[in-house]
């Protein structure tokens, strides 16, 4: 194998600043979409469980509608498509923003996600025993009472991993915003690769950005659990998602 | 003097720190039946499971049928001569009665399918549901069941027979049945080391008790002795604590 | 907005469909198995393939699929020694990675299956393999199957991401006819309709494996 590995030139300018944009953007991304994602899941969430026929139909298209198409699909459309469907007002202010590909991705990412997080919410609702809540209530505590102290504890110790496992979802996701033009780490990367030829050194950056965050993410999941652990409560799976 | 079939010096088991099974030795004669009892956590299954080389224990050894199990190259062949039952039966959901009796003698022992088929009947038969042959472990009741899993066993011709609180997952009322499986196999002269809470069984099957506590045997007597006049303060405690629901 | 313009691209689009569902297909037969290896090779009592598999495991579900894949675009040529052909990288890339997740479904499958099923097949004088593989691996597979549609439909959903490296799949080929037309509305929401389509489908059988468990 000839390769010439140059791990120096990382440290240089312009990589390095690239390196470090790249590396800001995958992460300011990733947050805004998760905190998007999150209210708009839960609302959508609560939708689906909802005793509303109509609510649960409009719940459930939703969620089919944006777990069935791929996310870089989704992304094109939002990019080529609704603006084009837009009234010309909106297109035209649209058009004029400063990143418009950056603000398209936090839209294609967020609406993708926030149906992810609706179906984990309908989960984590169904997954606490109906028991609890008639418990709760026949020792006469008033409906508030039963969903702040019995409802939410358990439910919130089932949503947390849920929910900060999608987290990882997000930041690895933020990658295909790189086909539309954002520079993110992995499409400042390939630019690096495409410029210096040095493609190990440069992937490796991206590599390390995605796995030393998973380790953390992971670690304060991990901490966060123990401190709140119940013994018996919530047999954990170790499955995917 | 004939060896024992199974054959027990010293053993010890322990799991990280925990020592499930402490300089444990016991003798099983051919046709004889001894009954393990004691409270839970006390070994007995464990050292059930290092009879057969399920559970590796770390000093001492046990030879089966003359064949040392601790140095042992070939456990699939040493387990041919030791059937095990468990306490949840264990039988495999996803084949019938009739394949989960042939799947070991088809591909562990070698046999030919169609023999393998004749002698799984002619046990299925002995223990009481050939008519259950080509059910799903799922359609049958917990006792015949548990009368499969014998005959799955059986099916290997063994030499010795491990039992694991064969009876403990079932309701009362199936009880009897896979009991009465047991005693006729022991009249039959098959060698059997039965844990169970059955003491009942133990009186009128068993040759002799050991009673094992914190994975020592505590005792070891003829039924007669121990049942008439346990020597330990600990057996006569725990006799007197089963006899007592009985 | 001119529908006329998806049925007259009809024929290039069912190509594109097609590659895509080929690439799925041979990714989903060939990361499979490596995907059982991985998980049996987890489960294994020598730690340093454990840990190894665990490792592999760990690493690939980090990494997004698009960095995989430009990891193996990149590096293939140079560790070969010559230039290959652009399908090798790509279906490299998807073998591996998917096979880490194939791997964590069956990990889990075959879990789910418990030790006291392979005590009972060992205690009958089975060997291990013999024991996996007509005792726990048939059980956990009929377990595991809602999840590995799902992760099938994952796969079809993940050829997209050849687009980067000009692979001509469905999303490719949209993109090409889009261009050369002047008509993204109706292209994309065409591709975006097959998908769907395709991917829904797919989910309903997923959901019929699921009822079929509650034996």
């Amino acid at each position: 194998m000839r390769y010439e590995f140059n791990w120096g030139m990382l440290t240089q300018p312009p990589y390095s600043e690239w390196i470090i944009d790249g590396v800001l953007t995958t992460f300011h991304l990733a947050l805004i979409c998760w905190v998007l994602a999150l209210t708009l899941g839960i609302m959508i969430g609560v939708c689906r469980v909802s005793n509303s026929r109509i609510l649960r139909f409009w719940g459930t298209a939703y969620v089919e509608v944006f777990r069935n198409i791929p996310l870089l699909v989704q992304l094109f459309i939002w990019l080529f498509v609704i603006p084009q469907l837009l009234p010309e007002d909106f297109s035209s202010w649209w058009n004029r923003l400063d990143a418009v590909p950056y603000w398209t991705a936090v839209v294609g990412i967020s609406f993708y996600t926030s149906s992810r997080i609706a179906e984990q919410i309908r989960s984590a609702i169904m997954a606490i025993p109906q028991g609890q809540f008639k418990a709760a209530l026949s020792t006469g505590l008033t409906p508030f009472q039963m969903y702040r102290y019995v409802i939410m504890p358990y439910a919130l110790r089932i949503i947390i991993p849920a929910i900060t496992s999608e987290f990882l979802t997000v930041f690895k996701n933020t990658s295909l915003a790189l086909t539309i033009g954002v520079m993110e780490i992995t499409g400042t990367t390939r630019k690096i690769e495409a410029w210096s030829f040095r493609g190990i050194e440069a992937y490796a950056v991206a590599s390390l950005t995605y796995v030393l965050t998973t380790l953390l993410v992971i670690a304060f999941m991990t901490w966060l659990e123990k401190k709140y652990y119940i013994p018996g409560l919530i047999k954990r799976d170790t499955g995917h998602h | 003097m004939t060896q024992p079939i199974i054959d027990i010096k010293q053993v010890s088991l322990a799991f990280d720190k925990f020592k499930a099974l402490d300089g444990v030795s016991l003798s099983v004669n051919k046709g004889q039946c001894i009954v393990i009892c004691g409270p839970s956590g006390s070994g007995k299954s464990s050292l059930l499971r290092c009879i057969n080389g399920l559970e590796p224990f770390q000093s001492g050894d046990i030879w089966v049928d003359g064949v040392g199990v601790r140095g042992c190259k070939n456990l699939p062949a040493l387990r041919l001569s030791v059937g095990m039952v468990f306490q949840h039966f264990e039988l495999y959901p996803h084949m019938t009665v009739l394949e989960n009796l042939t799947l070991a003698p088809i591909k562990a022992k070698g046999m030919n399918p169609s023999e393998a088929k004749k002698l799984a009947m002619h046990y299925l038969d002995r223990v009481g549901i050939s008519n259950q042959a080509d059910k799903f472990p799922a359609r049958l009741s917990g006792g015949q069941q548990q009368r499969a899993a014998i005959a799955r066993s059986l099916t290997l011709e063994p030499k010795a027979m491990l039992f694991d609180e064969p009876t403990s997952a079932l309701d009362p009322e199936l009880i009897a049945e896979v009991l009465q499986v047991m005693r006729d196999l022991a009249k039959d002269g098959m060698t059997m080391l039965v844990v169970t809470h059955e003491m009942g069984f133990a009186r009128e099957v068993a040759d002799e008790i050991v009673f094992m506590d914190h994975g020592q045997i505590i005792e070891q007597a003829p039924v007669t002795t121990f049942f008439g006049a346990p020597r330990t303060e600990r057996a006569k405690d725990f006799l007197q604590k089963i006899l007592s629901k009985i | 907005m001119d529908w006329a313009v998806v049925t007259a691209n009809a024929p290039l689009l069912i190509k594109g469909l097609i590659t895509s569902l080929k690439l799925a297909a041979v990714a989903i037969a060939l990361s499979f198995p490596l995907g059982c290896l991985v998980a049996i090779g987890r489960l294994s009592h020598r730690a340093w393939l454990s840990k190894l598999c665990g490792g592999f495991v760990n690493v690939l579900r980090s990494n997004p699929l698009i960095l995989i894949l430009f990891w193996f675009y990149f590096l293939m040529p140079i560790l070969i020694g010559k230039s290959i052909n652009d399908l090798t990288s790509i279906l490299c890339a998807f073998v591996i990675f998917f096979g880490a997740y194939f791997a964590e479904i069956i990990r889990s499958g075959i879990q789910s299956v418990g030790h006291r099923q392979i005590q009972a097949g060992l205690s009958s004088g089975l060997s291990y393999r013999q024991t996996m593989q007509h005792i726990v691996l048939p059980q956990a597979i009929r377990a595991m199957l809602p999840a590995l549609t799902t992760q099938c439909i994952l796969v079809l959903q993940g050829t997209t991401v050849a687009y980067v490296v000009g692979y001509d799949e469905l999303l490719h080929t949209t993109a090409m006819i889009a261009e050369r037309t002047g008509r993204p509305t109706e292209m994309y929401l065409a591709v975006a309709l097959i998908y769907f389509l395709i991917c829904y489908g797919g989910s309903l059988v997923s959901r019929k494996f699921e009822k079929g468990q509650g034996q």
